[in-house]
Protein backbone atom coordinates (compact mmCIF):
# COMPACT_ATOMS: atom_id res chain seq x y z
CA UNK A 1 0.00 0.00 0.00
CA UNK A 2 1.66 3.09 -1.23
CA UNK A 3 2.20 5.93 1.09
CA UNK A 4 0.14 9.42 0.24
CA UNK A 5 2.54 12.39 0.12
CA UNK A 6 1.99 14.00 3.67
CA UNK A 7 1.70 17.97 4.22
CA UNK A 8 5.64 18.93 5.31
CA UNK A 9 5.45 22.65 4.90
CA UNK A 10 4.92 25.01 7.00
CA UNK A 11 4.12 22.85 9.86
CA UNK A 12 5.48 25.24 12.74
CA UNK A 13 3.52 28.40 11.00
CA UNK A 14 0.56 26.12 11.10
CA UNK A 15 1.06 24.78 14.89
CA UNK A 16 1.51 28.93 16.14
CA UNK A 17 -1.12 29.63 14.13
CA UNK A 18 -3.03 27.75 15.79
CA UNK A 19 -1.81 27.81 19.64
CA UNK A 20 -0.26 31.90 19.51
CA UNK A 21 -3.67 33.24 19.83
CA UNK A 22 -4.81 30.95 22.67
CA UNK A 23 -1.11 31.27 24.65
CA UNK A 24 -1.69 35.23 24.36
CA UNK A 25 -5.20 34.93 25.47
CA UNK A 26 -4.76 32.77 28.33
CA UNK A 27 -1.80 35.00 29.24
CA UNK A 28 -4.50 37.88 29.45
CA UNK A 29 -6.87 35.87 31.04
CA UNK A 30 -4.82 35.49 33.28
CA UNK A 31 -3.49 38.94 34.41
CA UNK A 32 -7.47 40.15 34.44
CA UNK A 33 -8.11 37.53 36.64
CA UNK A 34 -5.18 38.33 38.63
CA UNK A 35 -5.75 42.13 38.89
CA UNK A 36 -9.86 41.46 39.91
CA UNK A 37 -8.83 38.50 42.52
CA UNK A 38 -5.80 39.87 43.96
CA UNK A 39 -4.06 43.57 43.53
CA UNK A 40 -8.17 45.47 43.48
CA UNK A 41 -8.99 42.78 46.69
CA UNK A 42 -5.55 44.31 48.06
CA UNK A 43 -6.05 47.76 46.87
CA UNK A 44 -9.35 48.42 48.18
CA UNK A 45 -8.14 46.13 52.14
CA UNK A 46 -5.85 49.26 52.13
CA UNK A 47 -8.16 51.90 51.26
CA UNK A 48 -10.74 50.19 53.95
CA UNK A 49 -7.94 49.89 56.68
CA UNK A 50 -6.64 53.99 56.07
CA UNK A 51 -10.19 55.47 55.87
CA UNK A 52 -10.72 54.79 59.53
CA UNK A 53 -7.30 55.30 60.50
CA UNK A 54 -6.48 57.23 63.69
CA UNK A 55 -2.89 58.43 62.96
CA UNK A 56 -2.42 60.23 66.16
CA UNK A 57 -3.74 57.23 68.47
CA UNK A 58 -1.97 54.74 66.58
CA UNK A 59 1.28 56.99 67.41
CA UNK A 60 0.42 57.64 71.61
CA UNK A 61 -0.26 53.95 71.77
CA UNK A 62 3.49 52.98 70.61
CA UNK A 63 4.80 55.51 72.29
CA UNK A 64 3.14 54.06 75.85
CA UNK A 65 4.37 51.05 74.76
CA UNK A 66 7.92 52.55 75.15
CA UNK A 67 9.15 51.54 71.32
CA UNK A 68 10.60 55.12 70.43
CA UNK A 69 13.67 56.90 71.22
CA UNK A 70 12.97 60.25 70.56
CA UNK A 71 9.87 60.54 73.10
CA UNK A 72 9.38 58.88 75.80
CA UNK A 73 5.90 56.99 77.28
CA UNK A 74 4.04 59.84 79.26
CA UNK A 75 4.71 58.61 82.76
CA UNK A 76 8.39 59.42 82.55
CA UNK B 1 -5.29 39.44 11.31
CA UNK B 2 -1.77 38.08 11.53
CA UNK B 3 1.36 40.30 10.53
CA UNK B 4 2.71 37.14 8.96
CA UNK B 5 1.68 36.10 5.24
CA UNK B 6 -1.27 33.98 4.75
CA UNK B 7 0.56 31.92 2.30
CA UNK B 8 2.44 28.73 4.18
CA UNK B 9 5.15 28.59 1.36
CA UNK B 10 7.73 30.78 1.41
CA UNK B 11 10.36 29.78 3.50
CA UNK B 12 13.28 32.31 2.28
CA UNK B 13 13.13 33.48 5.47
CA UNK B 14 13.05 37.48 4.72
CA UNK B 15 9.60 39.03 4.53
CA UNK B 16 9.62 41.38 2.01
CA UNK B 17 6.03 42.52 1.09
CA UNK B 18 7.55 43.55 -2.34
CA UNK B 19 9.64 41.09 -4.78
CA UNK B 20 8.80 37.92 -6.01
CA UNK B 21 7.92 35.04 -3.58
CA UNK B 22 9.82 31.68 -4.41
CA UNK B 23 7.18 28.89 -5.19
CA UNK B 24 8.06 25.49 -3.54
CA UNK B 25 9.01 23.63 -6.80
CA UNK B 26 11.99 26.82 -7.43
CA UNK B 27 12.87 26.19 -3.72
CA UNK B 28 12.99 22.41 -4.28
CA UNK B 29 15.14 22.70 -7.81
CA UNK B 30 17.66 25.22 -5.88
CA UNK B 31 18.11 22.85 -3.18
CA UNK B 32 18.74 19.92 -5.75
CA UNK B 33 21.51 21.64 -7.78
CA UNK B 34 23.33 22.85 -4.52
CA UNK B 35 23.87 19.23 -3.51
CA UNK B 36 24.41 18.11 -7.01
CA UNK B 37 27.94 20.23 -6.87
CA UNK B 38 30.37 17.46 -8.91
CA UNK B 39 33.04 18.19 -6.35
CA UNK B 40 31.19 19.41 -3.10
CA UNK B 41 33.41 19.16 -0.34
CA UNK B 42 32.22 18.52 3.09
CA UNK B 43 31.88 21.49 4.92
CA UNK B 44 29.48 22.54 2.02
CA UNK B 45 27.49 19.17 2.36
CA UNK B 46 27.08 19.98 6.39
CA UNK B 47 26.45 23.59 6.01
CA UNK B 48 23.74 22.85 3.07
CA UNK B 49 21.68 20.29 5.38
CA UNK B 50 22.11 22.88 8.82
CA UNK B 51 20.65 25.71 6.92
CA UNK B 52 17.96 23.33 5.23
CA UNK B 53 16.84 21.49 9.03
CA UNK B 54 16.67 25.49 9.78
CA UNK B 55 13.63 26.08 7.45
CA UNK B 56 9.79 25.30 8.45
CA UNK B 57 9.65 22.24 6.60
CA UNK B 58 10.57 18.59 5.93
CA UNK B 59 12.78 18.43 2.43
CA UNK B 60 10.92 16.61 -0.38
CA UNK B 61 12.31 13.33 -1.17
CA UNK B 62 14.02 14.70 -4.01
CA UNK B 63 16.37 17.41 -2.46
CA UNK B 64 17.04 14.39 0.05
CA UNK B 65 18.12 12.26 -2.82
CA UNK B 66 20.04 14.97 -4.11
CA UNK B 67 22.18 15.33 -0.80
CA UNK B 68 22.29 11.62 -0.37
CA UNK B 69 24.48 11.23 -3.66
CA UNK B 70 26.15 14.32 -2.35
CA UNK B 71 27.41 11.74 0.75
CA UNK B 72 27.98 8.84 -1.91
CA UNK B 73 30.61 11.15 -3.67
CA UNK B 74 32.12 12.01 -0.23
CA UNK B 75 32.24 8.45 0.76
CA UNK B 76 29.93 9.75 4.16
CA UNK B 77 28.03 7.31 5.37
CA UNK B 78 27.77 8.40 8.48
CA UNK B 79 26.44 11.78 6.90
CA UNK B 80 24.11 9.82 5.11
CA UNK B 81 22.52 7.88 8.09
CA UNK B 82 22.39 11.16 9.97
CA UNK B 83 20.59 13.06 7.68
CA UNK B 84 17.77 10.16 7.78
CA UNK B 85 17.48 10.55 11.29
CA UNK B 86 17.50 14.70 11.13
CA UNK B 87 14.17 14.60 9.09
CA UNK B 88 12.57 11.93 11.56
CA UNK B 89 13.07 14.67 13.82
CA UNK B 90 12.44 17.93 11.87
CA UNK B 91 9.00 15.78 10.89
CA UNK B 92 8.16 16.01 15.14
CA UNK B 93 4.90 14.83 15.83
CA UNK B 94 3.40 14.14 12.54
CA UNK B 95 4.49 10.50 12.17
CA UNK B 96 3.45 10.27 8.90
CA UNK B 97 5.99 12.33 6.88
CA UNK B 98 8.97 9.80 7.93
CA UNK B 99 7.83 6.47 6.33
CA UNK B 100 6.76 8.32 3.28
CA UNK B 101 10.17 9.68 3.01
CA UNK B 102 11.91 6.75 3.54
CA UNK B 103 9.27 4.60 0.87
CA UNK B 104 10.29 7.51 -1.66
CA UNK B 105 14.03 7.08 -0.71
CA UNK B 106 14.25 3.36 -0.87
CA UNK B 107 15.06 2.87 -4.48
CA UNK B 108 18.10 5.41 -3.47
CA UNK B 109 19.15 3.71 -0.53
CA UNK B 110 19.15 0.41 -2.17
CA UNK B 111 21.06 1.43 -5.18
CA UNK B 112 23.47 3.62 -2.59
CA UNK B 113 23.71 1.13 -0.21
CA UNK B 114 22.59 3.23 3.26
CA UNK B 115 21.00 1.81 5.75
CA UNK B 116 18.03 2.95 7.56
CA UNK B 117 18.79 3.96 11.51
CA UNK B 118 15.48 1.46 12.33
CA UNK B 119 17.69 -1.48 10.27
CA UNK B 120 20.97 -0.41 12.47
CA UNK B 121 19.14 -0.51 15.56
CA UNK B 122 20.24 3.07 16.28
CA UNK B 123 15.75 4.78 16.12
CA UNK B 124 15.83 3.59 19.86
CA UNK B 125 18.28 5.23 22.50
Amino acid sequence: MSLAKPMMRGLLAKRLRFHLPIAFGLSFVAAIAFKYMVTEPRKQAYADFYKQYDSVKEFNAMREAGIFQSVRPSGE
Amino acid sequence: VRTRPGYAAPVASRCYSHGKVETDEEFNARWVTYFSKPDIDGWELRKGMNTLIGYDLVPEPKVLDSALRACRRLNDLASAIRILEAVKDKAGPHKDIYPYLIQELQPTLAELGISTPEELGIDKS
